[in-house]
């Protein structure tokens, strides 16, 4: 590994881990450490939420999803970005309003049960699970890739997993939700950085989006298969006319017919039920800000991900050109042909960047998988900290108590990742899936898709619903989504296989059916409409602007002891209105 | 000046809100749900949406993969955002108290 | 076409034109054509299903508030009318002079005044500089015309009467204008040269002058009634409605002093609503406001009995409603309908838009005790329940003077484009339908 990447991912590193620092919470509450204390402002917020949202997966995995499959590829880019249109339509504001934790909270108040909260908690940190895994590999991918070598005796994979998971839960013990946000809107930035320099350096070299789009789909699309006698290289099946090949620009290199409405959807309907990005909502000031925050998220991350659709295609056109050129690309590739798909966008920035260049994407991909990992690692903190240990376990808890309970979950859920993460061998999956870190990735957003999206959408939006229903949708959605993706993963192939492994086409209108159908047949709870008039109701936000209103008329004079928090609120408030004009 | 001026909403309101903003949000979705589905369903059916050139040389369904979705899921965001924070305002709470509240500064009775 | 339909057809047209761009002209090899058809046919479907919310609904959070005009008066949209007759408009000094610039190359006489009976309205051409707008009348010939009720001609300058020895009008001819047989003014032609200009012609011009000057007089009167309607369903407000609120407030002030707190100011909310409406329209968003702050009051009042369901486009929240015209509605179904029932009822109002038709159409439904045929007959009949004294006793009884009301008000604005409509049937209730032009 040379100096110039070196420099240029300490660098990256420094840069987030000083934002960290400098903007830890000073208070040790509970508010504090998961919500930075309810006030981040509507572009903080939504730049945190791309950070938060944008992974490993979305980085590294939909360029080389579209690499190696083309457009069926960059139907995951279209999924991944359409995710959020649910969430402003359905979730943003009324979630905000309604004001709790997280997930399993909000669920169990609304609902006024107990069991909700517990099994709400139980399917989060399955959720959580299954998105931390795929970024841990991500992680282990680019060290891989970047570093070479391992330290103190583990493989580079190895040493990538458990260096980016320890440095991760470090932060997050340290930061908190406060410190998270920053870190978080910093490595958004970053990303988005790295992908337009890389995006200009490949335009400016000379590179046709259209034309290469064009050149690509004159000829059959090729992958590597690793076969008994080594690697060698093979022509994709078009799986929509199985007689013919698959290229690059038409659909069929990887999903069928129903494959491809199946993938969409539980993309499109997964991103409602991630706690990491739901509990970002909980942080903005009011809920209108939530849903301005979330038109900002939609149209940064529509950028970012057609960014990523342009380089997975400009990787796929200039790489073989550029094995000639540089000899080091010999060994990641057959033919021309990446043998990891995920090197795709190191590989480019390599090309055209040198070293810097290929430190710059690796610093990047890191920060992507950085970032998720604290989300998700505070969201399962704040899952496990408040809704088991501050309510079940130890409810006379004091906030020191409580924030410490907190931190050791974030370094248990950590440990539990990585150790997954290392169990997997992210070779034995590149001649089943496009993208071994993008597929991965899906089974989250399955699980999320199917159990917890249909109930969270039904409790804002039906007044029917009750704490039996919601209980039994959940169930139904994990068992179903987990049951089909199993017996798909053993289905032979064919179509039935590629609906099987998307389930949430299957298990998200079984799980809203099933708690439908309690629901009818049990009472609601009591407190529906108290529920009803702070979820619906304008009044908190009416009220909170009236405030900002008033702080910010009274000019710079800050009320001595609250200084710190309240100028930040302040300033959301301005700015959250003034993205609403 | 007081800071909490009627921090309530009456049930009835905050239900009929809902109702409003349930019709503008199911309305939206529809029409995402139609655009979601139906850009794969035309590549499978229509020859012609993976055939045909653009200008640029791609296939309008690629073209509609690598750009069009993203603008057409930003534009029904802000579409959706803007109405329902509209119909929020002008459905609950008192727009004349607010806008009395906001401009302290104007002398009163100028309204 | 008026604003909307012209929006939906440039609409319609930019798509097709933008499915022929892109499937015929971006694109090779072309879209086949029955396919670019039903893509077309697809967008027009869309569009025109989704022309309420994506053209008509509320687009920004608050409107800016504009000074609401009488109709008709004070608004651009007839500036390109009262251009082309600006007397349409009444008698005033800016009409006239209007008027007398329209008029003065058609009528061939180099100056043209227009006066009422008093003063000088307007006054162009040559010898405008002591001929001043707004002097008293200084000829004779006027006041003679005004006076005789007829045309005067005269053919020398001395007749003329001016007494600026200077003024190079050497003749006149002076017609009254006149609204039925009231004389309001008088149209003069002065000509520099000898002949003075075409009798016939002036007559003529002044029978045109006169008819838009009654038209204008007509419509005036129209909206004075309309205000005067207006200010007496402003009075109207029952006093023991304020006197039964401010019991409920005085007994919650003790239970439940915020809910007390909240209630006052809905009640100031709403006598400030009453009061400040000046003009004749309102967005639908502040008549709601003034229902449901009415409606919340009342639900203070009769607690559970009273339950309210509404049912809102939010295409309807920025059209344009006659003020104070749902509430009264509203509150003769509380009065009338759920306040009569032991049991209580459910007050249901239901607003929806037709951009095609282009109505709004706003319904007003109580499960209460509804009406005999016979009262509901009454009601609907269209005469005036009674003289003004006596009203109150049969308007208490079935709110005939609100229905009566609103209902002049809405002829007065509307004409016959509207419809009032309500059924009633004793046990199950009233439904009131109102349909009125969208604006």
């Amino acid at each position: 590994m040379s100096t110039p990447s070196v420099a240029a991912l300490v660098l990256a590193l420094a840069v987030v881990a000083v934002v960290a620092v400098a903007t830890r919470p000073r208070g040790a509450s509970t508010l504090d450490f998961y919500l930075a204390g309810q006030r981040v402002g509507v572009a903080t917020n939504a730049w945190a939420i791309c950070g938060d949202y944008l992974s490993a997966a979305s980085f590294l995995g939909v360029a080389a999803a579209v690499y190696v499959s083309g457009l069926d590829g960059a139907w995951y880019a279209v999924g991944f970005a359409a995710g959020f249109v649910p969430v402003l339509l359905f979730v943003a504001a009324p979630l905000r309003r309604f004001g709790e934790f997280s997930i399993p909270d909000f669920l169990g108040r609304r609902l006024a049960s107990e069991p909700v909260r517990l099994v709400a908690v139980g399917v989060v940190q399955l959720v959580i699970l299954a998105y931390l895994v795929p970024q841990a590999v991500g992680s282990g991918i680019t060290w891989q890739l970047l570093v070479g070598q391992g330290v103190a005796g583990l493989s580079p994979y190895a040493t990538g997993v458990l260096v980016s998971t320890a440095v991760v839960a470090g932060l997050v013990m340290f930061g908190g939700m406060r410190g998270t946000t920053w870190t978080q809107a910093v490595q958004f930035g970053l990303l988005l950085v790295a992908l337009l320099w890389l995006a200009a350096t490949v335009l400016g070299e000379g590179f046709r989006y259209g034309d290469a789009v064009r050149e690509l789909s004159a000829e059959p699309l090729t992958t590597v298969v690793t076969g008994p006698g080594g690697t060698e290289l093979t022509t994709e099946q078009n799986q929509i006319h199985p007689d013919g090949s698959a290229t690059f620009g038409e659909p069929g290199a990887r999903y069928g017919g129903l494959g491809q409405f199946a993938l969409i959807v539980t993309l499109a309907l997964g991103t409602a039920g991630l706690p990491h990005v739901m509990n970002r909502y909980f942080t903005s000031p009011t809920g209108a800000a939530a849903r301005t925050t979330t038109v900002w998220v939609l149209c940064l991350a529509g950028a970012f991900y057609a960014l990523a659709v342009m380089l997975g295609t400009a990787a796929r056109a200039l790489v073989p050109g550029a094995v000639a050129d540089h000899p080091w690309l010999a060994d990641l590739t057959v033919d021309g042909v990446l043998v990891v798909p995920e090197h795709a966008l190191p590989v480019l920035g390599r090309v055209y960047g040198g070293e810097a260049g290929l430190g710059l994407v690796a610093a990047g991909a890191l920060v992507a998988v950085m970032s998720t990992i604290a989300g998700l690692l505070l969201a399962a903190a704040a899952s496990w900290g408040h809704d088991v240990y501050e309510r079940h376990v130890n409810p006379r808890a004091t906030q020191r108590q409580a924030v410490r309970a907190g931190r050791v979950t974030t370094l248990v859920v950590a440990g539990v990742a990585a150790g997954l993460a290392l169990a997997l061998r992210p070779e034995a999956f590149t001649s089943v899936t496009p993208s071994v870190v993008a597929t991965m990735v899906t089974w989250a957003f399955a699980v999320a898709g199917s159990a917890l999206t249909p109930v969270f959408v039904l409790s804002i939006w039906w007044r029917g619903t009750t704490a039996p229903g919601a209980v039994a949708g959940m169930v139904t959605g994990v068992v179903l989504a987990v049951a089909v993706f199993v017996a798909g993963s053993l289905a032979a192939g064919g179509l039935l296989r590629e609906v099987l492994v998307t389930p949430t086409l299957l298990a998200a209108p079984a799980a809203a059916a099933v708690t439908v159908a309690v629901s009818a047949r049990t009472r609601p709870p009591a407190g529906v409409d108290a529920a009803w008039l702070r979820m619906h109701g304008t009044a908190a936000d009416r009220q909170a602007e009236r405030l900002a209103r008033l702080t910010v008329q009274q000019g710079a004079v800050e009320p001595a002891g609250r200084g710190a928090s309240v100028r930040p609120a302040a300033a959301s408030h301005r700015r959250g209105r003034r993205a609403r004009r | 000046m007081d800071d909490d001026v009627d921090a309530r909403d009456a049930p009835a309101e905050v239900d009929a809100t809902f109702r409003t903003l349930r019709r503008v949000a199911v309305g939206y979705f529809v029409l995402f749900l139609l655009a979601v589905v139906g850009f794969p369903a035309l590549s499978l059916t229509l020859g012609w949406w993976s055939d045909a050139r653009l200008a640029g040389g791609m296939s309008p369904g690629f073209a509609m993969a690598a750009f069009g979705l993203y603008v057409f899921f930003a534009v029904v965001g802000v579409a959706a955002a803007r109405l329902s924070g509209a119909v929020e305002a002008r459905m609950l709470g008192d727009d004349a108290r607010d806008a009395q509240v906001a401009s302290t500064d104007a002398p009163e009775g100028e309204r | 076409m008026r604003g909307g339909s012209g929006i939906l057809a440039g609409v319609l047209a930019a798509g097709w034109a933008a499915v022929w761009l892109v499937t015929q002209v971006l694109v090779d090899p072309p879209l086949a054509v029955l396919p670019t058809v039903v893509v077309g046919v697809v967008c027009s479907t869309a569009v025109v299903l989704g022309y309420p919310s994506a053209l008509r609904g509320p687009r920004v959070a608050r409107a800016p508030r504009r000074p609401a005009g009488v109709p008709g008066v004070r608004r651009p949209g007839l500036a390109a009318t009262g251009r082309s007759m600006p007397l349409r408009r009444g008698l005033t000094p800016d009409a006239a002079r209007r008027t007398a610039q329209l008029l003065r190359p058609a009528l061939g006489g180099d100056a043209i005044a227009i006066t009422d009976t008093e003063q000088v309205l307007a006054f162009v051409g040559p010898g405008a500089d002591h001929h001043e707008v707004g002097g008293s009348l200084q000829t004779r010939v006027a006041r003679a015309a005004i006076e005789r009720r007829r045309t005067v001609v005269v053919h020398r300058r001395a007749d003329v009467g001016c007494p600026v020895p200077e003024c190079p009008l050497q003749n006149a001819v002076v017609v009254p204008l006149a609204i039925g047989s009231r004389v309001v003014g008088t149209l003069k032609v002065y000509r520099t040269g000898d002949e003075p200009a075409s009798r016939a012609t002036v007559e003529d011009m002044a029978a045109v002058l006169s008819l838009h000057l009654e038209l204008a007089e007509m419509d005036r009167e129209r909206h004075l009634a309309a205000d005067a309607r207006l200010d007496a369903l402003r009075a109207q407000i029952n006093p023991h409605f304020l006197f039964n609120i401010l019991n409920t407030i005085a007994s919650k002030a003790r239970t439940d002093p915020e809910e007390a707190r909240s209630l006052l100011l809905r009640l100031s909310d709403f006598f400030r609503y009453a009061v400040r409406q000046d003009g004749h329209f309102a967005e639908f968003a502040q008549e709601y406001f003034f229902v449901r702050t009415y409606l919340t009051l009342e639900q203070a009042r009769y607690g559970d009995r009273l339950q309210v369901r509404y049912d809102i486009d939010p295409q309807v929240l920025t059209t344009r409603v006659p003020v104070l015209t749902i509430q009264p509605l509203v509150e003769n179904a509380v009065k009338h309908g759920v306040a009569d029932k032991v049991a209580g009822g459910t007050i249901r109002l239901r607003a929806r838009v037709d951009p095609l038709t282009r109505t709004t159409s706003i319904r007003v439904s109580d499960d209460g005790v509804g009406m005999a045929p016979e009262v509901l007959e009454r009601i609907t009949s269209g005469r005036r329940p009674g003289t003004a004294p006596e009203a109150d006793g049969g308007a208490h009884r079935h709110g005939g003077v609100g229905l009566w009301n609103i209902s002049q008000r809405l002829e007065s604005l509307f004409g016959e484009r509207y419809s009032l409509d309500v059924e009633s049937e004793a046990g199950s209730g009233t439904v009131v339908d109102l349909r009125i032009p969208l604006r």
